[in-house]
């Protein structure tokens, strides 16, 4: 038991703050905010130097084969300069294809996402909003070699920069909640693929997606048929966790500033940041990003264990949507009307981890989950211990 | 990063657990029972020794749990400790801690003496303080020096070799019951208010000390064994001319404050800390698992089981900000702030269960110890009235954001207003 970073996690941190503070000023961000595609192709090739998008896979395809708290700490740097890259979305994917395509698959893919040449994204989301796949209804139907997909996406992230996206469908006509869903890998550039921008919170790239008889081929299938739910299911917890790095990341900074600014402004013949009412807010700012850095770190390491983690990602994700909210919130607040102003930078990272709060699981649905290993399952529960309750051997 | 505790640490947790499950007896559990019941009608008594605070029961079981080698772990083996590791501690104090049975040194002084007293003080005290023979009440708080500790009157005069103590000293916890007190006491009255303090340590049966007791309100009735704070009856403490030898004196006249200041930062988190802040979570769901019927029972309720969640997530923050504490302890740091932190979330999130408990379970709510109806024995109840105190003693939630402020962040003090007296 040791929560603090290791020597070598430090030095992981550092190396990508250091980068980003280079390489992405927040001229950058704000040029990206307006670019079509929404990232410098430049900076993505120079995280893939660094091994950033690879750094979790499995080294046969030019990964580096690192645990996934140092993925996290990568994100979490991202966050904290409200990086312009498709980095989320890719990895979330990659990991995906990583653990659960044939070797055909991963071959094709994964390389290029290592070197930095390709660009992935997911689409589960539909028209009802939630995250969790028993929503889906898109259909995907078997017909000779080939799967014949029909449906909407909604919310896709960088579907304008990816090349390839994994599309949950139901394969079992007529089947419900989780059954009979599949996971397919889909080019983005395949007939039939339409898309729409959405314009939103964050000025990033989400689109909703129209398939209309799309084909892909049998072999793009993830897993079994009619199978998928649980590969969704890790699919999306995974994605949760790294964007809930991202989020005390990019919350962490946003606090900063607002503890910087509090300083130096003066109001009544002092610094702002002398008054207690203040000081409180600040206080309040850093527990909250602390218990959510806390939470998100211990789900990132108990799936390196290869332990049970959807609660603790649940956790994760329904107390980042809440407290990094309001902690963006209160730097607002701490700036007063400057905070309010385009031309002000605090924006650009109270506008993105508001966003991030709404997608990859409401806080009441990660709550939901919660609940039901909590009361509907077996067992005494234990605060340390794992829930589910596992049975005592 | 390791969220996990080593294979052997796991192993102690085992060894712990199946010891309490063989020593926790009937015997036990009603002197443990019994120590709660320590509320008396309000007599004034000389100070005493309270060597006999332990029934034969309890007494057996302490030894056989130094036998183990399970207290003192941290402590140097020269001074009756183990030499043991920080987290292996945790472990031991943590599933006591849940019977009851307290194991740790937390709130006891030892870390103070560790660092700052003599040799002769450190023969004397730590190992009798491991083994349970001595026990200190912290005479800290006084009626006009609460969250400014520094601003406190009581006086110790030189006189010779001796010191003479005058003064009062309120919330005196367990000062019924301890064989010393650990005072913090005015030396110096000419000197800015922090370098004019000294800590004394001396027995309670001095002459001239009289100890009065105070009731507290979650404990009226007589508050069900796991209430927070349930067992503390607290007291008021008055010195009338009381000598003490200058041996008393603990690393220096007018050192007190830093001395008084060193490992205070462990003894407000930790394993009670944490263990206080979120044992009504585990109560509720365990309730609500336990008192589930077809139909529609409160553990169907899509607000409650949101509510529930969202309060299980904050206990998890108060175990990890625990284990942060416990890492930093580990490794050999200091605190900026994270110990006042953690000060902050666990017992406001204590409050918050409690407060969200009263409206799951509504009018049964209320209704306290020795009533027909009750819940759990009234622990919810009474722990309306106790929770808060966790946010009040040790230093306050809102001195513990100051401290996060301004030691933690680097924001300045407020500057005094102009006349304003120092």
């Amino acid at each position: 038991m040791d929560v603090l970073l290791t020597e070598e996690e430090m030095m992981v941190r550092t190396s990508a703050r250091q980068f980003l503070e280079r390489e992405c000023p927040t001229t950058l961000v704000r040029e990206m905010e307006e670019d079509s595609k929404g990232y410098p192709p430049a900076l993505w090739q120079k995280a893939a130097e660094l091994g950033w998008q690879g750094m979790s896979l499995p080294e046969r395809y030019g990964g580096q084969e690192l645990p996934l708290v140092f993925l996290g700490l990568v994100l979490q740097e991202a966050g904290r300069a409200v990086a312009p890259l498709p980095l989320h979305s890719t990895v979330t994917a990659a990991l995906t294809i990583a653990q659960h395509a044939e070797e055909k698959l991963c071959e094709a893919i994964l390389p290029g996402v290592a070197q930095g040449k390709t660009v992935l994204t997911y689409a589960v989301t539909e028209l009802d909003g939630r995250t969790f796949a028993d929503t889906v209804q898109t259909q995907a139907v078997a017909e000779g070699n080939q799967f014949v997909i029909n449906g909407t996406k909604l919310f896709v992230d960088n579907f304008v920069a990816a090349d390839h996206m994994l599309v949950a469908c139901r394969t079992a006509p007529g089947s419900r909640g989780n059954s009979g869903l599949s996971l397919f890998l889909v080019d983005t550039k395949s007939p039939g693929i339409s898309h729409t921008p959405l314009v939103t919170l964050a000025r990033d790239k989400q689109s909703e997606v129209l398939f209309r008889n799309v084909r892909v081929a049998k072999g793009n299938l993830i897993g079994t048929l009619n199978e998928g739910a649980p590969i969704i299911e890790s699919m999306l917890e995974r994605g949760a966790v790294l964007l809930c790095a991202q989020m005390v990341g990019a919350a962490r900074k946003d606090a900063e500033m607002a503890i910087e600014y509090a300083k130096y402004r003066e109001a009544f013949g002092q610094p702002i940041g002398a008054f207690q009412s203040l000081q409180h807010m600040c206080a309040d700012q850093i527990i909250w990003i602390d218990g959510g850095e806390l939470l998100t770190f211990e789900a990132l390491w108990l799936m390196d264990q290869g332990l049970p983690a959807s609660v603790e990602v649940s956790q994760a994700k329904a107390f980042c949507n809440e407290k990094c909210e309001i902690a963006v919130r209160h730097s607002q607040s701490i700036h007063g009307g400057i905070g309010f102003m385009m031309e002000f930078d605090l924006h650009l990272w109270f506008r993105r981890v508001s966003a991030w709060s709404m997608k990859l699981g409401t806080t009441y649905e990660h709550r939901a989950r919660i609940a039901h290993a909590l009361i509907d399952l077996p067992g005494r529960v234990v605060l340390g211990r794992p829930v589910p309750v596992v049975a005592e051997a | 990063m390791n969220f996990g505790f080593s294979p052997e640490q796991e192993a102690l947790r085992k060894e712990v657990l199946a010891f309490i499950k063989e020593n926790l007896t009937p015997g036990v559990i009603a002197e443990v029972e019994g120590e709660e019941q320590e509320v008396s009608a309000g007599e004034e008594s000389a100070g005493r020794k309270g060597l006999a605070r332990r029934g034969p029961h309890l007494s057996e079981l302490y030894r056989r749990i130094g036998a183990r080698g399970w207290l003192g772990i941290t402590y140097p083996k020269e001074y009756g400790g183990q030499g043991g590791d920080r987290i292996s501690q945790y472990i031991v104090e943590e599933e006591f801690a849940r019977v009851g049975i307290r194991v740790g040194l937390v709130g006891s002084g030892a870390p103070a003496i560790l660092a700052a007293g003599t040799e002769e003080q450190k023969r004397d005290f730590i190992p009798r303080l491991i083994s349970g023979e001595y026990s200190f009440a912290l005479g800290f708080t006084e009626p006009h020096a609460g969250a400014d500790l520094a601003n406190l009157r009581c006086r110790a005069v030189r006189d010779g070799d001796e010191y003479v103590i005058n003064g009062q000293k309120i919330y005196t916890t367990a000062a019924h019951v301890a064989t010393h007190i650990y005072l913090m006491a005015r030396t110096n009255t000419e000197v800015p208010k922090h370098d004019g303090i000294s800590i004394f340590i001396f027995p309670m049966d001095t002459a001239g000390i009289t100890v009065r007791p105070l009731v507290t309100i979650q404990n009226n009735p007589k508050a069900p064994v796991g209430t927070t704070y349930g067992a503390a009856r607290t007291n008021e403490v008055f010195f009338d001319n009381v000598r003490v030898p200058k041996s008393a004196l603990l690393g220096g006249e007018n050192k007190g404050w830093r001395v008084g200041s060193t490992g205070l930062n462990l003894d407000r988190v930790g394993a009670s800390r944490y263990l206080i802040s979120v044992r009504r979570d585990e109560d509720i769901v365990n309730w609500l698992k336990e008192n589930r019927h077809e139909g529609n029972s409160l553990g169907d309720d899509p607000a409650i089981r949101d509510k529930i969640a969202e309060m299980w997530i904050e206990a998890q923050v108060c175990r990890l900000m625990t284990m942060r504490s416990m890492s930093i302890v580990e490794r050999g740091g200091n605190f900026t702030y994270e110990g006042s932190a953690e000060k902050v979330w666990a017992p406001e999130h204590g409050t918050r269960i409690t407060e969200a408990i009263t409206q799951m379970l509504g009018p049964y709510g209320q209704l306290m110890n020795g009533s027909p109806r009750t819940i759990e024995k009234g622990i919810f109840g009474h722990n309306v009235l106790g929770s808060f105190q966790s946010g009040i003693n040790h230093g306050s939630v809102q001195i513990m954001r100051d401290q996060v402020a301004r030691r933690g962040l680097g924001l300045p003090s407020q500057r005094k207003a102009q006349g304003a007296r120092k």
